[in-house]
């Protein structure tokens, strides 16, 4: 890679400034930069980071998916339904991947064949899954055992599991993105929708497969989070969407679809944890988490609104 | 069918493709009908007509985006259904689009290989460096040397094209649409392009060429075919036409009148740059424009003529500089201060720049001036109706009613729109910048017909264009510019195509090549 294409990577930024702050951190908060804290922060950043490589694609492709909080309740509800019933963790793993992939069809048909745009589709699934999750389980408290919390808890090879099924999904999105004919279009239809057109691109197909991909991912990461935390309420992962879009955007990966890169949302989600386990460690009160949350948002979003500007001065 | 074999073609054989008693209809207007097309190897047809006449429907039929009401496309003889552009590339018919149709964010050879076989390594995955090698092939084969593995983005519009032009050879193809491929190329510019035109006509690739350059047809095309009003006209070996039969064939009035110029009194300096600076984009530019002149700017694209422009308007203000109307020095930061100072300015860039498409013509033309028929914000429509009603009448923007979206008019009309918008204000000084890009001739002629009447108006006028014939038709003097700095300076007598493609060269005349 030459050094221009280097300079041009759409993580580099949140790269830089992450390895910067993991620095800065390992100097003024003594327990960060141990290896029970790191773990602790990559655990609570998977879950995200499964769902954001994922959204990432829906976001490349400029669409949008502000539904997978509510989705990975949904998920989180039938895998723990299933695991009570039947047991053990694959079966409910396939009921949950199978729920999301559903869930994430509709979502695509919606806003492809049925021109709707994709905001608003997933806002109204945002809605009704929740809603239907409170109606069916309000009161229901849900306690797993532990054979059904490997992907949550287990490990293999001293390595959690949940961190595994994290490298998994980013090496298969990774091939995916750069060695797939889909991958490649996904960039092409974000990029430039009517050039894609004139190229015979099958958009709705790419668009869809997209909000496919981030319904699957919610049913794996509802598998991990509810391995981690054990035990399934009605309000569980709200405002997840926020934190993934957030992973996804800091990333580097523009929110106006056709740029990006595989390693942003992951990049962009570990970004959030340190800051969170920073605010942590420091003793920040858990009622900035919101406040912080946003404001990096915000400067997501007007750096990308800059970049783009700076490079479009020439054309 | 028994159309004479030409040059190149292949006698007794079916041609590699053919139109046959095409038709289309949009609600109960026919766009085109009875269209029969023959095209042969390695040959270049050229299609011309007013906007509107139907070419882009036809060509948009051929290539699939749009299915034939009537009639049928072959290839080879037999008769095919294009059900999307994908079957249309598929069957080996390609189109380069009008306005450039690349994916900015991705490498050349990215766009390259879109919707098209890549080649795999042995484990499944893409052979990323076989595909910058063919990319590199291919862009080689067009003259071209660039880092196939930038960002498209980065490159010129000229590039561009030619990547559009890649795209279409690395599928193959053995028929290629290009619909004005030379609007936003300079002279330079497109010499190249013939140049790749000619090498592929020389591998047998057949060529469509749409265009509202008339010179360009009998630079580059063996056979011409004239449409007007959805019907052919005219067809016929390029030697059998001449500027005069092609215009007469376009719009069935004579050539003269193409061009508006009429001697007037030029009074005294009304307009003057002094040593205009910005960056690297164009330094130390100097000129002045009197009274009913029409100074001309020529150069090629990048040499900073628009920014220049767009320095002047406030766009992009200046960073050095002296911009003085009226004898007095005004400090432009903004378009506000442009206007205010009396200066109007055309961008070259309608559909991004200047119109709002979904708002109507009546609210197009009348948004600069809302204040005038305004009382405490609330706009008076009777006023306003009447002003926009008046300005159609004076531009002559025909077609539909003020009521209607702009979108829906002609190249001509949306033209004509943006012109009665930036002369709402009664300005002093008129900045058109490519007033004529993408309009035919008809309208053109209205273009001329208008800014030699701003002359009349003692209006100073500068006209930036890229097409030689237009700017020494309608100039009374002409700047050239090159790299951002001014590189000639010709009065009327002076004038001379190859003068002024030597400066914009940067070249003087003797050193030219």
């Amino acid at each position: 890679m030459s050094r221009a294409a280097i300079l041009a990577r759409p993580e580099l930024p949140s790269l830089v400034f992450l390895i910067l702050l993991v620095a800065a951190l390992s100097v003024t908060t003594p327990s960060f930069f141990t290896i029970p804290n790191l773990q602790a922060v990559l655990e609570q950043v998977v879950v995200v980071s499964i769902v954001a490589l994922a959204v990432n694609q829906v976001i490349l492709s400029e669409q949008i998916d502000i539904s997978t909080g509510s989705l990975v309740a949904v998920c989180a509800f039938v895998y723990g339904n299933i695991a009570l019933t039947v047991g053990g963790s694959w079966v409910p793993l396939l009921g949950a991947l199978a729920t999301g992939a559903f869930v994430g069809l509709v979502n695509g048909v919606l806003s492809t064949y049925g021109r709707v745009s994709s905001i608003i589709t997933t806002m109204g699934m945002l809605f009704a899954l929740r809603g239907a999750v409170l109606l069916a389980a309000g009161a229901q408290v849900l306690n797993l055992p532990p054979e059904s919390r490997i992907f949550g808890l287990g490990e293999a090879f001293g390595v959690p599991i949940s961190i595994i099924v994290l490298v998994v999904v980013f090496a298969l999105m990774g091939v995916v993105s750069r060695h797939t004919v889909f991958g490649r279009n996904v960039y092409a239809v974000g990029g430039n929708d009517r050039a894609a057109r004139t190229v015979g691109l099958p958009l709705n197909q790419v668009r869809l497969m997209t909000l496919v991909l981030s319904g699957l991912s919610c049913g794996l990461a509802a598998a991990v989070l509810l391995g981690q935390i054990g035990q399934l309420q009605a309000t569980a992962a709200t405002g997840f969407e926020l934190k993934v879009i957030a992973a996804v955007v800091l990333g580097g990966t523009s929110i106006t679809g056709g740029r990006g890169s595989n390693l942003a949302p992951v990049v962009g989600a570990v970004l959030v944890g340190v800051i969170l386990n920073a605010l942590t460690l420091n003793r920040v009160p858990g009622i900035f988490e919101l406040f912080v949350l946003g404001v990096l948002i915000l400067a997501a979003v007007s750096f990308d609104g800059l970049r783009t500007r700076l490079t479009d001065r020439r054309r | 069918m028994a159309e004479p074999m030409t040059a190149s073609g292949v006698s007794g054989e079916a041609p590699a493709f053919a139109v046959r008693g095409l038709g289309k209809h949009f609600g109960g207007i026919h766009a085109c009908r009875e269209i029969e097309l023959e095209f042969r190897a390695g040959e270049v047809l050229a299609i011309l007509g007013e906007n509107g006449a139907g070419k882009s429907t036809t060509v948009k039929c051929l290539h699939g985006l749009y299915q034939p009401d009537e009639g049928q496309v072959e290839v080879s003889g037999r008769a095919v259904h294009f059900r999307s552009p994908r079957d249309a590339e598929a069957a080996g018919i390609s189109m380069i689009p009008q306005e450039l149709d690349l994916f900015p964010d991705l490498s050349i050879a990215e766009n390259l290989f879109l919707g098209q076989k890549r080649p795999r390594r042995p484990w499944g995955g893409f052979d990323q460096r076989a595909m910058n090698r063919q990319a590199r092939e291919v862009m080689a084969a067009l003259g071209v040397d660039v880092d196939v593995t930038a960002p498209v983005k980065t490159f010129s519009a000229a590039t561009g094209r030619l990547v559009e032009i890649a795209r279409a050879l690395n599928r193959d193809a053995r028929l290629i649409i290009m619909d004005e491929p030379t609007a936003a190329l300079t002279e330079k510019e497109t010499e190249n392009l013939f140049e790749v035109i000619r090498r592929l006509k020389a591998a047998g690739v057949s060529i469509i060429y749409i265009t509202h350059r008339l010179n360009e047809c009998f630079t580059i095309s063996d056979r011409i075919v004239v449409m007007r009003d959805g019907r052919l006209i005219r067809s016929g070996p390029a030697e059998e036409f001449t500027i005069g039969s092609l215009v007469d064939a376009m719009v069935g009035r004579p050539l003269e009148t193409l061009y508006s110029r009429h001697s007037r009194p030029i009074g005294d300096v009304v307009f003057e740059v002094r040593g205009l600076t910005l960056g690297n984009v164009f330094s130390n530019v100097d000129f002045e424009v009197r009274s009913g002149e029409v100074l001309g700017v020529s150069g090629l694209i990048g040499s900073g003529r628009s920014e220049m422009a767009q320095a002047i308007y406030g766009i992009a203000p200046a960073d050095r500089g002296e911009i003085i109307v009226d004898r007095k020095s005004v400090d432009v930061r903004s378009v506000s201060d442009a206007l205010a100072s009396g200066i109007a300015y055309l961008p070259e860039e309608r559909r991004s720049q200047g119109l709002i498409l979904p708002f109507t013509i009546a609210a197009n033309m009348s948004l600069s001036v809302l204040a005038l028929f305004s009382r405490l914000g609330f706009v008076n429509r009777k006023l306003e109706d009447g002003f926009a009603s008046e300005s159609a009448r004076r531009f002559t923007v025909t077609g539909a009613a003020l009521s209607s979206p702009v979108e829906n008019l002609s190249g001509g009309n949306q033209q004509k729109v943006l012109i009665a918008k930036v002369l709402a204000l009664d300005p002093k000084v008129v900045i058109l910048d490519e007033p004529t890009r993408g309009v035919d001739v008809g309208a053109k002629s209205e273009v001329y017909r208008i800014i030699d009447d701003l002359a009349a108006r003692n209006k100073a006028i500068v006209v930036i264009s890229s097409e030689m014939n237009e700017v020494m038709s309608i100039s009374d003097r002409i700047i050239v510019m090159h790299e951002g700095r001014i590189s000639g300076r010709f009065t009327r007598d002076e004038f001379s195509q190859q003068a002024i493609g030597a400066a914009a060269a940067g070249q003087r005349l003797h050193h030219a090549a």
